[in-house]
């Protein structure tokens, strides 16, 4: 799990854009949307969904599903873990 | 000074003129249909799209020729059209031109080519119609993303109003190709079945194609039907997604009435954006409510044209013209059940009625809204006061080039390093600026947004009360480079929101809306330069009919290595409260 959080966080700064921001700056169970946290936006969520389905082989096609799997990179490292083939 | 529109022409797989259109739309005929396979998409997509025959037959029979593009020759039909139905010269110095588009001839964009389709830039797709129609003026053409049709009628009124014309010609297109449904879709905003604007059910829009033109002028002729008011605004809130109040949406709408001189009471009906997608028809809900019209019939005409980018406004606006005249106004169909925060009044069915003016709303990407009013000239307010003559001031002008920021003349800040990523990034620290978004910006907006905020550093105004006008000559090209890349290599399969949404150039205006707060007139211009006296002009009318306080002017181009940027800021002089 804590490989698959740190793969991640890779992942959302380069997919993202987050330059400035390092993988230890992001704390895995802090919220990644809204104030505070890495104050993401919908069209983060879109590339998250993107990321899920390239990197993961994970498809999620009601986006308003990934509000509580993209709360924070460990809610997103549990749900790759539950439902990678 | 009343603004007519006394021609009208509306091409979509419909029909090939207003009347066959309208025909149609009688009749409950709609043009979005499921397409296993099509040209424009690597997977099966529900739209509006032409056959292609038609048009080479249409093309034919006009005697378009061959080396016209698509795009081109949508207009083409469109514009002969109208000047079919009036004794307006096109070759006369006094008959001016607006070309709306989202896109243009952006199927033709080619990433692997080592020189560009120099028919991609607008601009030159424009004066290659106005040759074709041996045009006495170049076109202007407005590039405003979803609201681009109706920001088109508003410029057109406002030339006129301001002198530089006697009659224009609007004419607006958008063509579909791989390059934008693969953007809408990896914004998951596309529905499979023929979509349902404000409805429960409502799960996405649908796209299509079309062109449209109108004549405005300053003669009224049978039928005409009055531009009696038009206004834009910003939500300054997001550049993808919609306003979570619609305040900034009301604003247009209440300006438009405003201007017009219109209550309540004098508006029949509203025709709003209604995408069907959840967040705008939500959005578009609240706004209507705000500006106290949720009483009146509301409609879509989505369900029949698709979404027509940056056409819509346009074709739309003259359904709105037929519906005024013959007194029906069409159905919202396949409306079941309401499904938006607010209670407005939305039909399925075609609805006999008196009509006196209309409101016809748009909203896009950019955070861009407008709308405007259109009414029987039989109705038409005497009190309408007449546009003012304005004096502005450049409080201060900024401009970014060769890795230099200026205040006027003087430099106030350079980098050594000349590559644009490392000094624009430098350019935006020294700002003192720590909005992360900057990172996530493609190059076009960067430079706008540094550039915005060495303009109005320390600099307080009131948001509505602030505009900002745009130009430059590639539009987003930088960015649709990008864009064709992903798809090109992989399929649309490959597309990245984050690369789609800065397609449009007046996405610029928004990053600087967002952060700047600016929430009045805004309007992106494609043009060969910089030093448009008609822009210059169109500023004066905007200024003075949105009565801003203050206005950003300014030319702001990127592609590859190139870039330069210089935005002013005026002030109205005679600004009051």
């Amino acid at each position: 799990m804590e490989e698959l959080i740190e793969k991640l966080k890779g992942e959302l700064i380069a997919e993202l854009n987050l330059e400035e921001i390092k993988p230890a700056d992001i704390d895995a169970e802090a919220p990644l949307f809204g104030d505070g946290g890495l104050g993401l936006d919908s069209i983060d969520a879109l590339e998250i969904i993107l990321i899920l389905e390239r990197n993961y082989g994970i498809k999620i096609d009601n986006p308003a599903q990934g509000k509580e799997i993209f709360y924070s990179v460990k809610t997103l490292a549990e749900y790759i873990t539950a439902h990678q083939k | 000074m009343n603004i007519y529109i006394t021609a009208d022409s509306i091409v979509t797989p419909l029909g090939f003129n207003s009347q066959e259109n309208i025909a149609a739309l009688c009749s409950y005929h709609s043009a979005v249909m499921e397409h296993k396979t099509s040209t424009v998409a690597d997977a099966p997509i529900t739209a509006s799209i032409f056959v292609d025959h038609k048009i080479r037959l249409q093309s034919k029979t006009m005697d378009i020729e061959s080396q016209y593009t698509k795009f081109e020759r949508l207009v083409i039909m469109a514009i002969t059209d109208v000047l079919d139905q009036t004794h307006i010269d096109i070759a006369d110095n006094s008959v001016g031109i607006v070309i709306a588009t989202a896109k243009g001839n952006i199927d033709l964009l080619d990433y692997t080519a080592e020189s560009m389709d120099g028919r991609i830039t607008i601009w030159k797709s424009g004066d290659r119609i106005a040759k074709y129609f041996k045009a006495a003026n170049r076109p202007i053409v407005v590039s405003n993303a979803c609201i681009s049709g109706l920001s088109a009628m508003i410029v057109g009124k406002r030339l006129i109003e301001a002198g530089v014309y006697s009659n224009v010609i609007v004419a607006g297109c958008d063509v579909l190709s791989h390059f934008i449904t693969s953007g809408f879709k990896s914004f998951k905003s596309l529905s499979s079945k023929r979509c349902v604007p404000f409805d429960a059910s409502r799960d996405g829009l649908n796209l299509g194609e079309a062109a449209g033109a109108v004549i405005l002028s300053t003669d009224n002729t049978d039928n005409s039907i009055l531009l009696a008011g038009g206004a834009i605004s910003n939500d300054a809130n997001h550049i993808s997604g919609p306003s979570r109040t619609g305040y900034e949406l009301n604003l247009a709408i209440r300006g438009a009435m405003d201007e017009a001189c219109v209550k309540k009471s004098d508006i029949s009906f509203v025709d709003m954006h209604g995408t069907a997608t959840a967040y705008n028809d939500e959005m578009e809900s609240k706004a209507v409510t705000l500006a106290e019209l949720q009483d009146k019939p509301v409609q879509s005409l989505k369900p029949y044209f698709g979404h027509t980018l940056g056409a819509s406004g346009l074709i739309e606006a003259i359904v709105c013209m037929h519906e005024l005249r013959i007194g029906t106004l069409f159905g919202t169909m396949g409306f079941q059940k309401l499904g938006v925060p607010m209670p407005i009044k939305v039909s399925p069915t075609h609805k006999t009625m008196k009509m006196r003016s209309c409101v016809k709303t748009a909203s896009g990407f950019g955070g861009c809204n407008a709308a405007v009013v259109l009414s029987l000239p039989e109705h038409a307010k005497k009190s309408r006061p007449e546009p003012q003559n304005i004096t502005m001031r450049s409080i201060c002008t900024i401009s970014v080039v060769d890795a230099h920021v200026k205040r006027g003349n003087k430099t106030i800040f350079s980098s050594k390093d000349t590559e644009f990523n490392v000094f624009i990034r430098e350019a935006f620290k020294k700002l003192g600026d720590e909005n992360m978004t900057f990172y996530k910006m493609d190059n076009l907006c960067k430079l706008g947004y540094v550039t915005a905020g060495y303009l109005l550093r320390d600099f307080k105004y009131e948001p509505e009360e602030i505009g900002i006008i745009m130009s430059n000559a590639a539009g987003s090209l930088d960015t649709d480079i990008e864009h064709q890349r992903n798809i090109g290599e992989n399929g649309d399969a490959m597309a990245s929101p984050a690369v789609f949404v800065y397609t449009l150039p007046n996405v610029v205006i928004g990053e600087i809306c967002i952060r700047y707060q600016i929430k009045g007139e805004n309007t992106f211009f494609i043009s060969e330069g910089h030093d448009s006296e008609k822009v210059s002009k169109y500023v004066q009318m905007a200024v003075s009919e949105a009565n801003l306080h203050y206005c950003i002017v300014g030319w702001c181009e990127l592609l590859g290595t190139r870039y330069r940027s210089s935005f002013s800021l005026l002030e109205n002089m005679n600004y009051v409260k």
